[in-house]
């Protein structure tokens, strides 16, 4: 029972709630809406978000940020492309992608662990190289035309019609999930970006937790890079942009907190499927969609403003319960006066 | 000579004026056609919108805010304009003022979440960012000019060729100055009173220290947070008039790409995103560096406008990386580690 409880208190169960209820929402404006299919590739579109969310979690638990991971994806793309058109195994294709995104991962950590440079500043800067790189790798063209395996790969479902993809990304999210809850390297994101100072105290090492936080979060990046190429067989110089917001926008709306040291895996990758799945939805309300940045841009005040009240309001009667609970201790008769 | 070195490092602006002069020294050495002040001109009127939006920026960082939202204001202005001119039959002028309203109110709407709800700056001027887009695309869609083509013919030019009206602020030139240059200057001194001599100026690097303190000490900081938003609204604004002068045509994904630009100027200039600290004159070193270089590698070292990214990129890292170095003594503090 206490277990059951304890699940509906998780702040990614809210998350979770809000994605319900919008399927309803869309499900009463059509009910064309609510068939298996139509719910599943709302899932399967935000593969790549949920990759890109979760990675990014890692580092804002940790209280950092990291705005480079879209011109990641967009590098690691184009080399999944170039070596496809090489005829390169998705085995070397994958080693690379991971390879590259861990290491721009690494020199984002050591950036900003060590040399103790803003992380908004450095990334920022590594943001621009990568795409700089980018557009050096592919001489500013649209890398094209890799069929083979790999761009078969990118609708190919595993079974109940989930792709092979998201599949791969639930079980990365749950491993993550995992790790990051019932272990103790996993426990030390959350207490190094809740107090880096006390983590220090206990013993942790901050910096090392956080270049381990920003080569995970390359990492994931680097595979998310390897989907999109399969997924949509075209690179464009520019792919990936402006992804860094969205993920951030997916963790915020999943209960990650930007100021660090609160937050879980599921609700991001919650947050992800509610962002992609925007212009789906509206689609079946009914509504053109020019109206999608607008409708986005309100959910994701909405969500983050009520959010906020709320969590306010938590604070405040905790305080008030406690303070109440202290008079109770001090007066002999019990009374209570507020 | 030590501590005079310390010293020069501990002023950013001295740095930072010590890289734009070597930034001309060496593209005005490598290409001669670099220093015509004329091209110079016209490559700062093409950033002029970033250098504008940098300054206001400023003040939200001080205060330990992030705006992300104001180049989407950039293109909301320039569609309600365009729309208010073209499609409503409106004097300019008055739509200006208008869009120059509305632009004030998404600034105040999305301060008064960040100021009097306590939401993280970031994620609310991302959702304003999506919001004021998609809202400039609605507006487009109410004119009658296709949403791609941009409603141009916006008044006036002169059959002798000068431009006058709306178009002096994009085209025109004060005492041989560009229009928009002249506005820059006003702005840049307007902004150095605001922060640096005013009582307002203060109260926003208090709060950006230590906005409890600030708050006891009876500041209204919910209002001063709130109003830097509203300023760099109204500077998006503005921007995005001058924007639509200098191109003549009013579109509403203007200025779509500028968002990290912005940033990067306001942070190379040497204010701290987590507030408290940063100077207006840091900021316009900034963006001049920036801006210099966008313009100089391609013409000085053949480096293609499509590659600009990675060397701006680098310079950028380099520079903070160096900075970070020269300002913690890297070296005391890995002795110290060993000791």
């Amino acid at each position: 029972m206490k277990q059951i409880q304890s699940l509906f208190e998780a702040r990614w169960m809210s998350s979770l709630i809000f994605l319900i209820l919008l399927f309803l929402i869309t499900g009463i404006a059509d009910p064309a809406f609510l068939s298996y299919s139509n719910i599943i590739s709302c899932f399967n579109t935000a593969t790549m978000y949920t990759l890109l969310a979760v990675g990014i979690a890692f580092v804002i638990m940790t209280g950092e940020i990291d705005v480079s991971i879209g011109a990641t994806l967009g590098l690691t793309a184009a080399m999944t492309g170039l070596i496809a058109q090489r005829d390169g195994s998705v085995v070397v294709m994958l080693l690379v992608v991971m390879v590259v995104g861990a290491v721009i991962g690494l020199v984002n950590g050591l950036g900003v662990a060590y040399f103790g440079v803003p992380s908004l500043i450095f990334t920022l800067g590594t943001n621009s190289v990568v795409r700089g790189l980018v557009y050096i790798m592919t001489d500013g063209r649209t890398v094209e035309n890799f069929g083979g395996t790999i761009a078969s790969y990118g609708n190919k479902t595993l079974f109940a019609q989930i792709t092979v993809y998201y599949a791969i990304a639930v079980a990365l999210v749950a491993i993550a999930h995992f790790v990051l809850t019932r272990t103790r390297k996993g426990k030390y994101f959350i207490a190094v970006g809740d107090n880096a100072g006390g983590a220090n105290l206990v013993g942790i090492s901050v910096l090392g937790t956080k270049i381990l936080a920003y080569v995970l979060c390359g990492l994931f990046a680097g595979i998310g890079g390897f989907v999109f190429a399969s997924k949509y067989g075209q690179v464009m110089t520019v792919a990936g942009n402006g992804y860094e917001m969205t993920a951030i926008a997916a963790c915020v709306l999943g209960g990650v907190s930007l100021s660090g040291g609160l937050g879980n895996m599921v609700g991001a990758a919650i947050g992800a499927v509610i962002m992609s799945s925007i212009s789906r939805l509206l689609v079946f309300i009914g509504l053109p969609s020019t109206y999608d940045n607008t409708i986005t841009g309100v959910m994701l005040i909405v969500i983050v403003v009520v959010d906020a009240l709320a969590q306010r309001r938590s604070i405040e009667m905790s305080r008030r319960k406690r303070l109440l609970s202290r008079t109770a201790e001090n007066t002999p008769e019990g009374g209570v006066k507020a | 000579m030590k501590s005079m070195l310390k010293k020069v490092f501990k002023h950013w602006e001295v740095f930072l004026l010590v890289f734009l002069v070597l930034e001309f020294v060496v593209f005005g050495a490598a290409n001669p056609k670099f220093l015509r002040p004329q091209s110079i001109l016209n490559s700062i009127v093409n950033y002029i919108s970033v250098c504008i939006i940098a300054l206001f920026v400023t003040l939200v960082m001080i205060t330990g805010g992030i705006d992300i939202q104001a180049p989407s204001i950039i293109g909301l202005t320039s569609i309600v304009i365009g729309v208010l001119w073209s499609d409503a039959g409106m004097n300019i002028w008055v739509a200006v003022a208008i869009a120059v309203c509305i632009a004030a109110l998404c600034g105040a709407l999305s301060g008064f979440f960040i100021a009097y709800c306590g939401v993280q700056p970031m994620v609310v001027t991302l959702g304003g960012s999506f919001l004021y887009s998609g809202l400039a695309l609605l507006v487009s869609g109410m004119s009658a000019t296709p949403a791609y083509q941009g409603i141009s013919g916006f008044p006036a030019k002169t059959e002798a060729g000068e431009f006058v009206g709306f178009r002096f602020l994009g085209k025109g030139e004060i005492l041989g100055v560009p229009t928009q240059i002249a506005i820059y200057i006003i702005l840049i001194a307007l902004c150095i009173w605001i922060l640096h001599y005013t009582k307002y100026g203060e109260r926003l690097y208090l709060v950006g220290v230590n906005p409890q303190a600030a708050e006891y000490s009876g500041i209204n900081t919910r209002a001063v947070i709130m109003s830097t938003y509203v300023l760099s609204a109204v500077s998006a604004a503005l921007a995005g008039t001058l924007l639509t002068a200098n191109i003549n045509s009013a579109k509403y994904n203007l200025g779509s790409g500028y968002t990290l630009a912005i940033i990067t100027a306001v942070v190379l200039g040497g204010t701290l995103n987590t507030g408290g600290k940063g100077s207006i004159l840091g900021t316009v070193l900034a963006s001049l560096i920036i801006c210099i270089l966008r313009y100089g590698l391609p013409l000085c070292f053949d480096v293609s406008t499509q590659n600009l990214d990675l060397p701006v990129g680098i310079i950028l890292v380099l520079v903070v990386l160096g900075r970070e170095i020269a300002g913690q003594h890297m070296l005391s503090r890995l002795f110290k580690r060993r000791g």
